[in-house]
């Protein structure tokens, strides 16, 4: 079976929110996605789809990877950044990685869900601190552009446009004094 | 009579050519709208208008192939995945940067009466004066009172919502009801207001979209998709509007795919016969004739065609003898603002996507006011909130952070000035014969750039815009500025001017090319002077007035 993706029909299961099926994920060091420029190994394909699944979990609405947005991802930082873009990309993933290594003995993918989140606010928190911006400028890096790609396809994805707020193609009008009803307590 | 030969010639099918084919075909004319790239037609072609943001392959951002595709568009917000059909193929159509100018095209039918920013302001009896009172430039050889009629006749017909604000310096048009502002625009207006009483205004932008039904348009929808162009016609284009119109007269004949090389100009009869085109698709050379030719190729294409048509008596191009054909290139300076934080209104939304914003007019250098540079500019701007700005430390991932990215987020108001910029003989375009287009035509050489008086007036821009936006009582308030590089504007102006003179203008006052009366030129090339309004409304009231004329003149046989 061929586990390669066209990422050109990426668009198409994008659109669709489909949920991608789990043999997708190839742990042998295989990458599943086609990219024309990035050259990722499974375990590094893995490790940023897994971070973007800290950032935007599963819960009882679909994850990042439920809705494809990991792919979406890969794919943005493939067609949209330059050459520099795509090296600070890569120099950075691998020193998250090293700094997932040195911290916890193993690698990013091996950790639990609760030592990924604990690692992911560490990194929020230590980019936020002036104290404590410059450690790790590269891991730091990757993780904010990961994020903000992760958060972009989210919010842009046809799921979040059309189930989690209301985006009506033909709004018909303009009120100009809408009340907000609060969702529940977040 | 030849198949080729008509009553009227218009080059180019934007806002102006659009009007020009509509009032001359509405009047009788025969005419043949000339268009040099490739039809779209109105609904049917607007392959992205009703698609969701996620069915764009990267969201309508850019991708390193199109930033490559696209050397000059991707300057500013023009290159964006989701109508990047509509701009000009930049490989096919070089020009050459003397000094950096950004040229943001559009070849199709329509131009860029699909794309436009649709603000909508007649100018004042200030601004045709200004040249003559300064000592800048020519004299404009009208005043308000000649234009003031078919400011109203333009706005009828194109629809132009607006409220009738009773601004002394931004006189009221014939609108349609105006968009409302949101909450948080109406605070910061109570408050500007309170501040600044009468000597600053703070209005509902004016804008070409319809707010009723109107000659078999729907009202706006208020979808703010504009520039994929609209399938309810919502707002002013040439397929929306002045096409169908054209159309329905019978009298029209469009042409796609011609580039317009030259105008033929008859020594003997001291006029122009017609135009030669290239077939833009077979290379061939065509050439149509008629008894009087609208120049509308857009300002700096229009004096390419002129420059173009070059004779052994004009060498320098039709329209050359003043010197003044290709100079005092204008724009409006853009790029400087401010914007900032609204505190409170959290349990306040807004439905819909407006397409319009609001809008201060000019107020320095009026009622006496003389700062250190002359002329003035305006503000266009909005408040809104963000769809999600949640990046609170407990919550910055995971779920909770998920479902807060469902929340609005804090609202903004932000606004960027529109400034005038002067006309200076030395800021030109030239013919570099030295470079081809893929037709094998002399391309643009732009000899273009921001002066003292606009640099002095850039820091009164930012400084006025922090100023206002802390009075009306925004937070956080951030001005900004930039290098003001002219082209970004898309207000291109100048390069064909009216004047009282020949030996100083290329036209007169009815827009005719003064060495060659039957030819018109009514788009941005005519303006002597830029203000500081969004000027297509102006273009269409002089296209209409000048076709008025001209019609006139051939029935009375003089032209």
């Amino acid at each position: 079976m061929n586990r390669r993706i066209a990422i050109r029909n990426m668009a198409l299961i994008l659109g669709s929110a489909a949920v991608l099926p789990s043999c997708l994920h190839d742990n042998k060091g295989k990458p599943v996605v086609e990219l024309k420029y990035l050259k990722l190994n499974g375990e590094q394909e893995n490790l940023v789809s897994n971070l973007a699944e800290t950032i935007l979990p599963k819960t009882n609405t679909p994850g990042a990877k439920d809705l494809g947005i990991n792919l979406f991802v890969f794919k943005m930082i493939d067609d949209c950044f330059d050459q520099k873009g795509q090296d600070e990309f890569m120099a950075g993933l691998k020193e998250f990685g090293d700094v997932v290594d040195k911290k916890y003995g193993k690698s990013f993918n091996e950790l639990t869900a609760a030592e990924r989140t604990a690692f992911a606010n560490d990194i929020e928190k230590q980019s936020k601190d002036p104290n404590n911006k410059d450690k790790d400028a590269k891991a730091t890096g990757f993780y904010w552009t990961v994020k903000g790609q992760t958060v972009f396809g989210y919010t842009t994805s046809k799921y979040f446009m059309t189930e989690q707020i209301i985006y009506e193609l033909v709004p018909g009008r303009y009120n100009a004094m809408f009340p907000v009803k609060k969702k529940a307590a977040v | 009579m030849s198949t080729n030969t008509y009553d009227a010639i218009v080059i180019g099918s934007g806002i102006s050519g659009g009007w020009a084919a509509k009032e001359l075909s509405e009047k009788g004319l025969k005419t043949i709208m000339l268009e040099r790239g490739r039809n779209i037609e109105h609904i049917k072609d607007y392959v992205n208008a009703n698609k969701g943001p996620w069915e764009f392959e990267h969201r309508g951002g850019r991708t390193q192939k199109m930033i490559e595709d696209y050397p000059v568009l991707k300057r500013d917000y023009p290159l964006n995945e989701t109508n990047l059909d509509y701009w000009v193929d930049e490989k096919e159509s070089p020009y050459t940067e003397i000094k950096r100018f950004d040229w943001f095209r559009g070849y199709h039918v329509g131009g860029r009466s699909l794309m436009w920013g649709r603000q909508s302001y007649r100018w004042h009896e200030t601004d045709f004066e200004a040249n003559a009172k300064d000592g800048v430039g020519v004299d404009w050889p009208i005043r308000y009172k000649d234009l003031e009629k078919w400011y109203s006749y333009a706005e009828k017909f194109a629809g132009i919502s607006g409220n009738r604000d009773g601004v002394p310096i931004l006189p009221d048009g014939d609108f349609m009801p105006p968009m409302d502002m949101n909450i948080v625009e109406k605070d910061v207006q109570k408050r500007f207001k309170d501040f600044y009483k009468d000597s600053r205004h703070f209005v509902i932008g004016r804008t070409a979209n319809i707010t009723v039904p109107h000659n078999n348009r729907t009202n706006c929808q208020y979808r703010n998709k504009c520039w994929l162009g609209c399938p309810f016609g919502a707002y002013f284009s040439t397929q929306s509007a002045t096409l169908p119109a054209a159309m329905a007269t019978g009298n029209l004949t469009v042409r796609p795919w011609s580039i317009v090389t030259r105008i033929l100009y008859d020594k003997d009869t001291k006029k122009a016969k017609g135009v030669e085109i290239i077939d833009a698709e077979t290379n061939k050379t065509y050439e149509y004739y008629a008894k009087v030719i609208f120049v509308n190729a857009s300002a700096l294409n229009s004096a390419w065609v002129l420059m173009n048509s070059a004779t052994d008596v004009w060498e320098g191009g039709l329209g050359s003898s003043s010197g003044e054909l290709g100079h005092n290139v204008m724009d409006h300076h853009l790029g400087v603002g401010a914007g900032g934080r609204i505190e409170g209104f959290e349990d306040k939304y807004y439905f819909g996507r407006r397409a319009n914003g609001i809008y201060i007019p000019r107020y320095r250098n009026l009622n006496g006011e003389k700062r250190d540079y002359i002329r003035g500019f305006g503000y266009q701007g909005s408040g809104s909130r963000s769809n999600w700005s949640r990046d609170i430390a407990e919550m910055s991932i995971g779920a909770g952070f998920k479902d807060a990215l469902s929340e609005p987020g804090s609202w903004g108001f932000g606004m960027g000035g529109f400034g005038e910029t002067l006309p200076y003989h030395d800021n030109k375009i030239t013919l570099d014969k030295t470079k081809k287009d893929k037709w094998g035509l002399p391309i643009l050489a732009f000899d273009v750039e921001v002066k003292e008086n606009e640099k002095k007036m850039r820091v009164d821009m930012m400084n006025d815009a922090v100023e206002m936006l802390t009075k009306a009582g925004v937070k956080d308030v951030k001005g900004y500025t930039s290098d003001g590089i002219l082209g970004r504007g898309i207000h291109e102006m100048g390069t064909a001017r009216m004047g009282r003179d020949p030996k100083t203008s290329v036209l007169n006052e009815w827009n005719q090319v003064w060495d060659a009366k039957n030819v018109f030129v009514t788009d941005g090339a005519a303006m002597a002077s830029s203000a500081c309004q969004n000027p297509s409304l102006t273009y269409m009231a002089l296209t209409a007035r000048a076709a008025d004329y001209a019609v006139d003149q051939l029935k009375k046989g003089t032209l």
